[in-house]
């Protein structure tokens, strides 16, 4: 097996432009799925709309392509109906934290045993460069020309209201850490979100006065620091996991739990 | 042989685990709660029964569509303003060829309208309220059995459509209890015709349009039309192996009543007077057994609960003017229908107003 086998090579070159953050995304990805032993037969991936969103079709791997905001409620109903699968949601942040916002508020509330990698570009890419849900405050976007007007999502804070899911934050600069947080969010029991800071250099770096995608991505190196070993919470601009506490997951409860 | 008194909704649940569905994830909304709740219920005493109440009706749509994916029959159940938010969905169903059921319980809209107030205004949504060309099969009973029948017809039909299917019912009959006995009810039931996920292939299952090996095709229109035509000719295909509707009544008589669903019901008094043209399937439209049977007749008139949305469907379908009757703000009774036969100047003289206005028993 190799890193090779999970991807669909002959698909190449992929549609994503150059210097894009997905596709370091997807390396990694396809890496730590080669290690774990993930293959077609015991995992799904479920993808959003946006440039994102297109990773399902480059992997060698069955993969829903949904709605947009959608990947939750899919991803959490496969794995009720297969808890035996690797269930991995690959999404925006627009896509899983402005119209996917109620249901990653209701997703974290059940817990379900999913991995959700983040590839948080901080702007709605595909569509032209709109503001989004993460976007800094004060950023130039063509739907905040003067300044994106609000505070960005607080995406830490509405993962660790579940005490049990694991959250971590991560650049696609930082490979090594980021490997490792996909790692542990796949074996995590329960529900674990992987915030990946990735760079989209045509529809929101050039427009921020970067000059080019490997500026964009030298400058995670400066812009974030690794967090204090131990710490329980990220300030902004820290790398880092917060793990809440791990719960034994055993496949989900007969119908509602509810008994009778 | 078992007969017993049978809630509306319950037959439908009832019917909906006798075709084999393993998943149900919905949300209360009247008048289809009952259907949510049995199910919760009926998934604690049957663990590979799966059940979820979702956080809103746009998680449950697409939740069944994720678990259909996977391998479950699977489905919801809602009403008109919950149907609305489904739309989205129910097109991605469509396009990317997904069985599953939606039970609609209709009530008075438009809006949050009136919630516990029968109606039958969702006619026109159920085949066009998703955004771009599908075919929808849209099923609607008239009797508790009918329900449970009819939710199997919908998982078949699901199954060999590859689509989603609505099955209609309404605030009068998802609460109508009747004795019925539905061991009776003998229908073949048609086995999962999607390979579930993570079966050996690496299948896009994708809304956005695509080649088949994955590519997008998104400024492709020779592609577009090709699978469009492929699909939309497969299901008109099997819409024919479900032309259910029902001819009845008084067949002699000059003018046709078209009635369907609790309306059906509600003017059976009229039957000595009239002949009936029931559609059970709605959409795809009966056009070749309505205008057989319409050609017969010199008068048409359609009763229904709402401002015309199936009379608007038979004008367009036999190309000539019908009479109408419509039951709204929820008063779906015979002595509406009487007024309504009225106004139009259509009522026969036995049948002035005189007593009661409970709808006729079943057939």
């Amino acid at each position: 097996m190799a890193v090779k086998d999970k991807l669909k090579t002959h698909l190449f070159p992929t549609i994503w432009c150059p210097g894009c953050g997905i596709g370091l995304i997807m390396q990694q990805l396809a890496t730590v799925m080669d290690e774990l032993g993930m293959d077609k037969n015991n995992t799904v991936l479920v993808t959003g709309i946006g440039c994102t969103g297109r990773m399902g079709a480059y992997m060698n791997f069955e993969s829903v392509y949904t709605l947009h905001g959608r990947t939750l409620p899919v991803a959490e109903a496969i794995k009720m109906v297969r808890p035996e699968l690797h269930v991995i949601v690959v999404s925006g942040d627009g896509d899983i934290a402005s119209i996917g916002g109620n249901h990653l508020l209701h997703s974290i509330r059940r817990n379900p045993n999913i991995t959700v990698v983040c590839n948080n570009n901080e702007i709605y890419g595909l569509t032209g460069g709109q503001t989004g849900p993460t976007t800094p405050r004060g950023t130039s976007t063509i739907s905040s020309p003067a300044g994106s007007a609000y505070t960005p999502i607080n995406l830490q804070g509405v993962v660790n209201t579940n005490p049990n899911a694991y959250y971590a934050k991560t650049t696609v600069y930082h490979q090594g850490p980021m490997r490792k947080a996909i790692r542990e969010a796949i074996g995590w029991p329960g529900f674990s979100f992987v915030d990946v800071a990735s760079q989209c250099i045509e529809n929101n770096g050039r427009r921020i006065g970067f000059a080019s995608a490997n500026d964009m991505l030298q400058h995670y190196r400066t812009e974030y620091k690794a967090a204090p070993a131990g710490s329980k919470h990220l300030e902004p601009h820290q790398l880092g996991i917060v793990k809440g506490e791990p719960v034994a997951v055993a496949g989900p409860p007969p119908g509602d739990g509810s008994g009778e | 042989m078992t007969k017993r008194l049978v809630q509306g909704n319950e037959a439908v649940l009832l019917g909906a685990v006798k075709a084999g569905a393993s998943y149900f994830c919905g949300y209360p909304i009247s008048p289809s709660s009952e259907i949510l709740a049995q199910a919760s219920v009926y998934a604690s005493r049957h663990p590979e029964f799966r059940f979820l109440q979702a956080e809103d009706e746009i998680a449950s749509a697409n939740a069944i569509l994720g678990a259909s994916l996977a391998g479950a029959k699977s489905f919801t159940a809602t009403s008109g303003p919950g149907f609305s938010l489904m739309q989205e969905a129910i097109g991605y169903g469509h396009k990317v060829g997904i069985p599953c059921v939606i039970v609609n319980v209709m009530r008075v809209g438009p809006g949050t309208g009136m919630p516990t107030m029968p109606a039958q205004g969702d006619l026109n949504q159920a085949r066009y309220g998703s955004t771009g060309d599908y075919t929808s099969f849209v099923f609607y009973p008239s009797t508790v059995a009918e329900c449970y029948e009819y939710a199997i017809h919908s998982f078949n039909a699901a199954e060999e459509s590859r689509s989603p299917v609505i099955l209609l019912s309404d605030g009068f009959l998802g609460h109508l209890n009747e004795v019925a006995d539905l061991d009776a009810v003998d229908l073949p039931i048609v086995p999962r015709t999607l390979e579930p996920l993570a079966s050996g292939g690496t299948r896009l299952f994708s809304g956005v349009a695509t080649y088949p090996d994955g590519e997008p095709a998104t400024a492709d229109a020779d592609e577009f039309i090709r699978q469009f035509h492929e699909s939309r000719d497969h299901r008109v295909k099997v819409a024919e192996r479900y032309a259910f509707y029902e001819y009845g009544w008084n067949k002699d008589a000059e003018t046709l009543v078209i009635a369907y669903g609790i309306t059906r019901r509600i003017a059976q008094p009229l039957a000595a007077h009239f002949a009936l043209f029931r559609p059970i399937r709605i959409w795809p439209t009966l056009d070749k057994e309505l205008t057989e049977v319409a050609a017969r007749y010199r008068k048409i008139i359609v009763i229904e609960g709402s401002d015309g949305q199936y009379a608007n469907v038979v004008e367009r379908m036999l190309l000539r003017r019908v009479e109408r009757v419509p039951l709204l703000g929820g008063r779906m009774s015979l002595e509406a229908i009487r007024e309504g036969l009225a106004l139009i100047g259509m009522l026969p003289a036995e049948l002035a107003p005189s007593g009661s206005e409970s709808p006729a028993p079943a057939r």
